[in-house]
């Protein structure tokens, strides 16, 4: 379970990326966070596993305060939780299973990473990792040499490879076309059923979080505007969340077909 | 773009200065040009003399360009001291600027105060020539080659760390943030996001130092720090000019060995 | 759902890491050898840290303040030989450079020029001194400031040839197309071009000289060099303390203000972008005198993708 209370960012420039935010999300959930440009999606989502660090109020995880961890703390909170990237944030230059293998350096000690000699049982979560996202084939590649839904799904495994609670993506989809785009979606979203890791995912386009997002919640401003079902969120709840009406960039389809 | 526009049209805007070309800029170049050249202020070189006198140097340069092929045996020792001491500064220079790199580049120093103290210590260190750290240590330890492989190894850790800590700087972040978001340690983090990427250009820079250290050898031997360079003194003061042309020589075709073996050796491991 | 019936695809095998290791094992076997076999009274290490410790006291607590007055003009005219050392080869250098270029020579030229560069280059400063300048010369400030005008012809020529071999062809064509004559051409179509990228070289190359001037001293040429292996030799550690800190203030300072100076004419004049970071800031380094000649600035690249 995933608790704010009034979870506050201020950056140093003095944006309020995040105003006084409640929420709670229980485990197993499939949460699509959508809202403009500048929102405070990143931050909402970053918040969660410490990377943007609370200005005020306080986020929990299962109960442990993240705000407040520091040093190892910090880091045994961070290693429950996966993390997907828009722009992948793969190691271009080794190969996919060390890319994988990075989702199981909180499990290992520092001289083996140093060394990089990992357990066998932790190349062994890696493998599982990549099979599930169908790519073991391409263990032994340079991830510079995948394609970018592969990189993708590389990013996924690296998550899932850490065993996790809960995933995090930030716009993971937002580099790739809309076929490879869905592809990705269901595999978060299978990963969300069969694993019941608690997935949030941020997104761009409102068809996409009307179909994969089981809850949604609309951000404007650093504050929440909308929280509800997917199927309840019509083209009026995205006009409020948006605070304008709607234009085909914001529909993954449309824009594809331009 | 209607009449509004038409009505006024445009004014021209003016010539925007040229900062350094300027006319201070130049002025600025002319005086310490001439305050450098000149023979009350500066080193008081005079072009007419030294045309003049040029054909003192002729018999030099003659000697040099027509190397002696048969002092190649004569060499060999003293350029076997001076391969050694190129590998084994190369080695412990880069192993030392590895982890120094790390300190000195804003993405990996763990603190602002460590990069500065690193980094301070990095441009001490580059401010002084090679050969000036061949002194001291010849001062401190007698001549030899020891005294050469310190200083090299000064040298090295001063170029590596600077270059490499650069190549850091520009590492893409994102699989920092990736690691960090995984949980992983400082140390953890640098060694699977940040060394895999700057691997290659590290690899490049030893072999580039590699080489830098044998074409140092020459004029550490000058100072008495060993190598090729020793053997070369000797022959400029016997006055045997011939066979310092064939120790340059042999130097320039040894360079040029290196940089094959580096080319092959950089595909193998990068 | 038809998704499990189709076999799992097999996880590929570790590729073979033989080759690797056994680069890695020569490489570590040459170490051995090296460490082995060089004649250099490894354990005279375990008093080297006492040793300097002595000559560090000796040295800068404190320096020989007397000797400021000294010590400062010798590094002046360090700075002196750095300074026209450099313009000498900034001059030559610029048209050897033209010359030099493929794209903007005739190949038997350039390959003549470059190959009168590389040989150039295979001289040290000191070198240079000791066997060519100081016989013409004499002893002092002029013989350094030759050597190391001589030996910047090389390094700056090889790299002004490659930078005017980096050119944006557009401009070039664009000039010629206007009826310019082909003079005309270099200096409106490619001039501008490389210009600031090749001033940038010459303040590298000051910077590095500056170095090289600083030592020239020790075979006579000038400078304070001359000093410093005087002071050394008597161990008069309290003058060559003051001389050495002169060097570096002196050094750092130089560098600053002509990385700065690089810096604006660079960014100033929305030059294109070297490739990669480092031979931006090729500092201090000196891209060696090479028979490949591609291959220094290839080094110094950074290759962003290697396969
Ligand atoms: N590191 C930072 N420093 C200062 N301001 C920041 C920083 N990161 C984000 N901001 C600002 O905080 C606000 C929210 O940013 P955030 O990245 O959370 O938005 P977002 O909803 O993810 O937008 P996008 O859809 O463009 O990714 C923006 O105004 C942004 O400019
Ligand atoms: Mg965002």
């Amino acid at each position: 379970m995933i608790d704010f209370k009034n979870a506050s960012v201020t950056y140093p420039g003095g944006v309020h990326a995040l105003r006084d935010l409640t929420l709670q999300i229980p485990d197993g959930e499939m949460v699509v966070i959508v809202g403009l440009s500048g929102a405070g999606k990143s931050t909402l989502i970053r918040a969660i596993n410490g990377l943007v660090p609370l200005t005020g109020g306080d986020v929990t995880v299962d109960g442990k305060s993240v705000a407040k961890a520091r040093g190892g703390e910090l880091r045994r909170i961070r290693s429950r939780i996966g993390m997907i990237f828009q722009t992948f944030n793969l190691v271009k230059r080794t190969t996919v299973l060390n890319n994988v293998l990075m989702g199981r350096l909180h499990a290992t000690p520092t001289w083996r990473s140093l060394v990089g000699r990992y357990r066998p049982g932790d190349v062994e979560i890696a493998m599982r990792a990549l099979e599930r996202v169908g790519i073991v084939e391409k263990a032994y590649v340079r991830a510079a040499n995948l394609s970018g839904g592969q990189q993708q799904r590389v990013g996924i495994a690296r998550a899932l490879a850490q065993e996790p609670k809960i995933i995090l993506a930030d716009e993971p989809v937002a580099s790739l076309d809309p076929p490879t785009s869905h592809m990705v979606m269901r595999d978060l979203q299978r990963i969300n059923r069969e694993l019941g890791i608690t997935t949030i995912v941020n997104l761009h386009f409102l068809d996409l979080a009307k179909v994969y997002g089981d809850r949604i919640i609309g951000m404007r401003d650093g504050q929440l505007v909308y929280d509800g079902s997917g199927a309840q969120a019509d083209e009026n709840v995205f006009r409020d969340i948006y605070g304008r009406s709607l234009t085909a960039d914001d529909v993954l389809e449309a824009a594809a077909t331009r | 773009m209607t009449s509004a526009s038409l009505a006024r049209p445009a004014e021209r805007p003016r010539k925007p200065p040229r900062s350094l070309l300027g006319p201070a800029g130049i002025a600025a170049f002319l005086l310490i040009t001439y305050w450098a050249v000149s023979s009350e202020f500066g080193i008081g070189l005079d072009l007419g003399a030294i045309v003049k006198d040029l054909d003192r140097g002729q018999v030099i340069l003659a000697d040099v360009l027509r190397p002696d092929f048969g002092f190649f045996e004569r060499t060999i020792p003293a350029m076997l001291e001076t391969i050694q001491m190129a590998i084994i500064a190369t080695a412990i220079g880069c192993g030392i600027a590895l982890p120094a790199a790390f300190l000195a580049s804003r993405v990996t120093a763990p603190n602002a105060f460590v990069l500065r103290v690193d980094r301070g210590v990095l441009n001490v260190i580059r401010a002084l020539p090679d050969l000036l750290y061949a002194m001291i240590f010849v001062a401190a330890l007698s001549i030899g080659p020891l005294a050469g492989i310190m200083a090299l190894i000064l040298f090295n850790l001063g170029v590596i760390a600077k270059l490499l800590s650069e190549t850091i700087d520009g590492v893409d972040t994102g699989p920092i943030e990736a690691a960090r978001a995984a949980g992983a340690a400082r140390v953890q983090t640098i060694r699977t996001a940040v060394y895999p990427q700057v691997l290659p250009n590290y690899v490049a820079f030893s072999l580039y130092v590699l080489e830098l250290n044998i074409r140092a050898s020459t004029v550490l031997g000058l100072v008495g720090a060993g190598g090729i360079g020793r053997l070369l003194n000797l022959q400029i003061g016997f006055g045997n000019y011939d066979n310092v042309g064939f120790i340059i020589l042999e130097l320039f075709l040894l360079v040029f060995a290196i940089e094959l073996l580096s080319i092959s050796l950089r595909r193998r491991l990068v | 759902m038809t998704a499990s019936v189709i076999p799992l695809p097999r996880r590929p095998e570790a590729p073979s890491r033989t080759k690797r290791n056994l680069t890695v094992l020569a490489t570590l076997a040459l170490l051995v050898w090296a460490l082995l076999s060089v004649d250099a009274e490894l354990d005279r290490l375990v008093d080297l840290p006492a040793r300097l410790a002595s000559m560090f006291d000796r040295m800068f607590l404190p320096p020989d303040w007397d000797y400021f007055g000294t010590a400062a003009a010798a590094m002046v005219a360090s700075i002196q030989m750095a300074w026209i050392g450099t313009l000498i080869g900034a001059v030559i250098s610029l048209p050897l450079g033209f010359f030099g270029a493929r794209n903007v020579s005739s190949g038997p030229v350039s390959n003549m020029v470059r190959l009168f560069l590389n040989a150039v280059r295979a001289f040290p400063e000191l070198v240079l001194a000791v066997v060519v300048f100081v016989p013409i010369a004499g002893l002092g400030p002029v013989a350094g400031t030759l050597a190391i005008g001589v030996h910047s012809v090389g390094t700056l020529g090889k790299l002004t040839a490659e930078a005017v071999e980096g050119i944006d062809p557009g401009p070039v064509e664009a000039a010629r197309a206007t009826g310019a004559r082909p003079l005309q051409v270099q200096r409106w179509g490619v001039i501008p071009q490389v210009l600031p990228e090749v001033v940038a070289f010459w303040l590298y190359r000051f910077e590095i000289n500056l170095r090289a001037a600083a030592v020239l001293g020790i075979v006579g040429a000038g400078g304070i060099g001359q000093i410093l292996s005087n002071t050394l030799e008597y161990r008069r550690f309290d003058k060559a303390g003051m001389a050495i800190l002169i060097i570096i203030v002196a050094t750092i300072l130089i560098d600053y203000i002509s990385g700065t100076v690089r810096r604006r004419i660079i960014e100033g004049s929305g030059a294109r972008r070297i490739q990669g970071d480092v031979l931006e800031q090729p500092e201090l380094v000196e891209v060696p005198a090479s028979p490949l000649s591609e291959r220094g600035r290839a080094m110094a690249r950074v290759d962003t993708d290697v396969g």
